[in-house]
């Protein structure tokens, strides 16, 4: 086929300034960098719409070998003509995706091995894809064989690029996180969570800034200043790391805190925008600010040695307030699947005996005590299934007798157990001594004697028993380990 | 016409003979029938159908995903999950799990009403001992407002010897033997303070977290948050020692905007514990069954056309009602307990007094009650009479109380229901370093004014720490100077105990979360938690 001279240079035109912005893109990669300095949020709003954009070129690129293989069979021949207007919006959609990618790196401080791969092979894709399409306009056979070539070649670029840019946004194992464990082990994908950066501070020696500074800053800091995101060119995965500085300069200066950029940012107010960490992520606690604060004071060490400061502040756990953890309810339904069958037919069985012990576990409370004489050993062995996520039972004024002891005695994790008023004796408080959770015994008006309370002696947790009424009398003979622990 | 509720209509009906003449009562489908109407369906009526179904379903999920998988109206103003207290309106009472681990399941709160002078039983000061009968300094004067006290009042030392006692050494006066012999398992704070002064709005606040009326109580919360284990009996059971109701009325135990099912019961401790609990001469149970089921049947069609749930849960009132004949008849006679018991409560059975419901207190504790309080009265110690006078009275009120307070306390040790019982004990406010003066003259016995800048509360059992002393008062007793407790913290802190985040607690009305600890923030006093 040829083609006339101005249909010639309509197309070679066409191809020239589709050319352009990928040129464009490729300067301004080159010579304005991302370099994880954030930048004016002007350009980070319409950055942001690559994550949006990005959706058209990947569409078009893979929809080409498609059009391509189905268009030649015999039913749709219509098909191939419209294959070089999709490669056409391919490529301006994929440079101008580039473009916006560019926008984003460069003004939301992205900087990092990930990014740079990404934005290379963003790139690439729009190169290639701009040469696949002028490959396809023409029509000799050995440009044919490079066109496929390149096709091939732009689609497992743009499945590569699309994983890098998976990974930066959805986290860098989104696509294994929740892999199945069979097709894991088939994948050969391991478990392990990759090794920290490696720190100065020689293999064993445990130093103040590996046992105190680096666990908060890995909590709190590495996801945006890290190895694989460095926000102003700052990474808070090793000591080195953290000295270097950032963008603006050293972080740290030994010895003044207040004087330190870091603990400056730490310390704003939260809602200032300077306040680290950014974006309404956890900040540090109040103790761990003053570790960090005591830390610089005392030189801003790599190597002094972790019992270096004395009077640390206590674990923020110690401190008198009380925090209240959102409850994680799917995390919850989950632990419950695997009972919740037998806890809802016990719960329509036995009306107001069995109950999840709060809306944020999956442990069992078990109270027989309005039931009365209606519960006995009977009804007890029915709880078989899930006896062992009941951490307490409550069997007051039941008809349970001695052939329940080895049910008491299968309830692993109890830990409070009431058998007041009913007909057990010796023989069940004997059975309990393998219940090692056992905090709290209530054997109010039982036939339990003294020598039964031997068995139960060594229980780790037992704090309180409650033997009012019965053979056991204030002057006993009471295992020494109970002595305190005894109600009588 | 047709009625529509019962089955779906299909357009374009061709077979009118299927559909049901006008009037005629609506009927279930024969499956044959059904068959008829589907085959009468076109291609055009199902697609029709299709576009507006699979529109309706994307919109659906749409609405439902548009926060996260929690509807908006699942969320609190924070943005996290709303905790869910919906239940079947046939049993609004039924349990539900707490938030977190309880410490405590239930609570048996003593309050005394009229306010007990913390100078006089928990908070020492001897240097007020030593200022007694010299001017109040002005500076204590300056800007308050007292309900009585008026010019320049005397300082009052304590009317009774105090002495460190048990293995924890906390300070008691010599007015409470009894209760001296549980000091180990107390935790007294020695520095709640109110912004009430009068009795009324001081017990509201108390209870129910605002001074003002219409806000729900702290057992209407309670029950409202965790239900109750036995459904023949309330969950929230008040009762109170005879002679006076409290100032602040019923109101302590109403249930404010929560549905009305949640509101506190009083019983009485003498003769029917509820009014015509027994059935009348010539009324006989079954009678009175059918009677109910006449009446259940009434309100459910009732319920059928209006479709209001309260309907439902007045049906499920009745049941409880006729339940509880049995139960609360059982429950609240005390002759049922062995001497022994009696004598150590100090109970004269048949009458009402505070000995008594506090043994009822154990006994409707045992049957897993939620949250059961008695009202005691009298102690308002202004020395303007000699019912309220310290030196009078108030020895009096000291005497209904420790001996009973002490046995509570030792039956729910020795059964161990302490460890999952909150006993809470305490007035309104507290009471001046001053000596009354009312109208500027010396009253004719020995009193206080109200004070609600100090007073003294003390807790025991579940999750609480025991023989602990926590915040403290000037040297005269007359403000806190640390750790001062405000009543919502104490609110936060009893809510902590039953495993709930106050803010978690909440009920949606007039336009707020409305929480028991109402808007100003409130603290869990960690301190003095076990």
């Amino acid at each position: 086929m040829t083609f006339s001279a101005r249909e010639l240079s309509t197309r070679t035109r066409l191809g020239l300034l589709t050319l352009a912005p990928i040129l464009l893109v490729l300067l301004l990669v080159i010579f304005f960098p991302p370099d994880g300095l954030d930048r004016s949020q002007s350009a980070q709003f319409i950055g942001r719409f690559h994550l949006l954009a990005i959706h058209f070129p990947i569409v078009f690129i893979l929809l080409v070998p498609i059009l391509e293989i189905v268009g030649r069979s015999r039913r749709f021949p219509d098909l191939r003509p419209v294959i070089e207007f999709v490669m056409g919006l391919a490529t301006v959609s994929a440079s101008f995706a580039a473009i916006l990618g560019w926008c984003l790196a460069r003004s939301g401080g992205y900087s990092g091995a990930l990014v740079s791969q990404h934005m290379w092979g963003g790139i690439c894709v729009a190169a290639t894809t701009w040469l696949a399409w002028v490959l396809r306009l023409a029509d000799t056979e050995k440009r044919k064989r490079v066109y496929g070539i390149a096709l091939a070649m732009m689609v497992s670029l743009v499945s590569f690029t699309g994983y890098r840019g998976g990974q930066l946004s959805q986290g860098e194992d989104h696509l294994t996180e929740y892999m199945p464990g069979p097709l894991r082990a088939v994948l050969g994908i391991s478990n392990a969570v990759k090794p920290a950066a490696k720190t100065s501070t020689g293999a064993n020696q445990a130093t103040f800034y590996s046992t105190y500074i680096q666990p908060i800053f890995t909590a709190h800091c590495v996801g945006c200043h890290g190895p694989n995101k460095q926000k102003a060119k700052l990474r808070l995965d090793s000591y080195e790391e953290l000295m270097r500085g950032a963008s603006c300069g050293h972080v740290i200066r030994p010895g003044n805190p207040q004087g330190s950029e870091l603990f400056e940012r730490v310390t704003l107010p939260a809602d200032n925008d300077d306040f680290m960490p950014a974006d309404k992520k956890r900040p540090l606690s109040s103790s761990e600010v003053k570790l960090v604060e005591l830390w610089i004071s005392a030189g801003a060490s790599g190597t002094m040695p972790a019992n270096g400061i004395k009077n640390l502040p206590r674990p923020d756990t110690a401190v008198a307030e009380v925090s209240f953890h959102e409850i994680d309810s799917a995390a919850v339904a989950k632990e419950r699947t695997a009972l919740a069958g037998a806890v809802s037919q016990l719960q329509q069985r036995f009306p107001g005996i069995l109950d999840y012990e709060s809306r944020s576990s999956a442990d069992l409370v078990v109270d027989a005590s309005l039931w009365g004489a209606k519960f006995g050993d009977n009804e007890l062995s029915e709880f078989a299934p899930v006896r062992e996520r009941i951490v307490a039972a409550d069997l007051t004024n039941t008809t349970i007798t001695d052939r329940s002891a080895s049910s008491i005695a299968a309830m692993k994790h109890l830990r409070k157990l009431s058998l007041m008023n009913d007909g057990v004796t010796d023989t069940t408080v004997q059975a309990l001594r393998s219940l090692s959770e056992l905090e709290s015994l209530n054997l109010f008006h039982t036939a339990v004697s003294a020598a039964g309370l031997q068995a139960i002696s060594g229980l780790p947790r037992l704090q309180r028993i409650y033997v009012h009424q019965t053979k056991i009398s204030p002057d006993a003979s009471i295992p020494v380990l109970l002595k305190d622990k005894i109600s009588f | 016409m047709t009625d529509s509720r019962r089955y779906p209509v299909l357009p374009n009906q061709p077979d009118a003979e299927s559909e049901p003449h006008a009037g005629e009562p609506a009927r279930e489908m024969h499956p044959e029938e059904i068959f008829a109407r589907l085959q009468a369906q076109t291609r055009r009526h199902f697609l029709r159908g299709l576009s507006a179904g699979v529109g309706s379903m994307f919109l659906g999920v749409l609405v439902s995903q548009d926060t996260g998988s929690v509807k908006a109206a699942e969320r609190n103003v924070d943005g996290s999950p709303r905790l869910d207290f919906t239940r079947d309106p046939s049993r609004p009472l039924a349990p539900l799990p707490p938030e977190f681990p309880a410490r405590a399941k239930r609570i048996i709160y003593l309050h005394m009403a009229g306010a007990p002078s913390q100078l006089e039983l928990f908070d020492y000061k001897p240097d007020l001992n030593k200022l007694n009968g010299q001017d109040c300094p002005a500076s204590f004067l300056e800007g308050k407002r007292f309900a009585f006290i008026t010019g320049v009042p005397k300082l009052l030392g304590a009317q009774y010897p105090f002495h460190q006692s048990g293995d924890s050494g906390q300070w008691l006066s010599d007015r409470l033997p009894n209760l001296e012999k549980h000091v180990d398992d107390l935790c007294i704070i020695r520095s709640m303070r109110t912004d009430q002064f009068n009795h009324a709005p001081a017990q509201l606040l108390v209870q129910t977290g605002n001074a003002r009326l219409g806000y729900a109580s702290l057992g209407s919360w309670v029950i409202y948050g965790l239900g109750t284990e036995n459904q023949n009996l309330p969950g929230f059971i008040v009762l109170v020692s005879g002679g006076k109701q409290p100032d602040g009325g019923k109101q302590l135990w109403g249930s404010g905007f929560l549905p009305s099912v949640y509101q506190g019961v009083q019983c009485r401790s003498q003769g029917e514990p509820v009014l015509y609990l027994e059935n009348p001469a010539g009324v006989s149970r079954a009678l009175r069954r059918s009677e109910l089921d006449t009446i259940d049947q009434i309100n459910q069609q009732s319920h059928a056309e209006f479709g209001n749930p309260e309907t439902i849960t007045r049906i499920a009132q009745y049941e409880m009602a006729f339940r509880m004949q049995m139960e609360a008849s059982d429950v609240f006679d005390i002759q049922k307990e062995p001497a022994s018991t009696l004598a150590a409560y100090g109970c004269k059975p048949g009458q009402e007094s505070f000995a008594n419901n506090c043994l009822v207190a154990r006994r409707l504790a045992e049957r897993g009650v939620r949250i059961i309080q008695l009202y005691h009265w009298g102690w308002d110690s202004h020395g303007s009479s000699a019912k309220e006078a310290l030196n009078v009275g108030f020895i009096d009120r000291c005497r209904e109380t420790d001996q009973p307070v002490g046995a509570l306390l030792s039956d729910l040790k020795q059964r161990g229901m302490l460890e999952d019982t909150l006993v809470v004990w305490g007035g309104e406010f507290g009471r001046t370093s001053m000596q009354e003066n009312r109208g500027g003259a010396v009253n004719p016995y020995v009193g206080r004014d109200h004070n609600p800048n100090a007073f003294t509360i003390w807790m025991a059992g579940g999750g609480i720490k025991r023989g602990t002393s926590y915040g403290e008062t000037d040297a005269m007793g007359y403000e806190v100077v640390k750790d001062p407790v405000e009543i919502r913290d104490l609110h936060a802190t009893m809510l902590y105990v039953l495993g709930f985040n106050h803010h978690k607690l909440n009920y949606s009305f007039q336009g707020l979360d409305q929480k028991l600890t109402s808007v100003k923030p409130a603290r869990v006093v960690a301190e003095v938690l076990a």
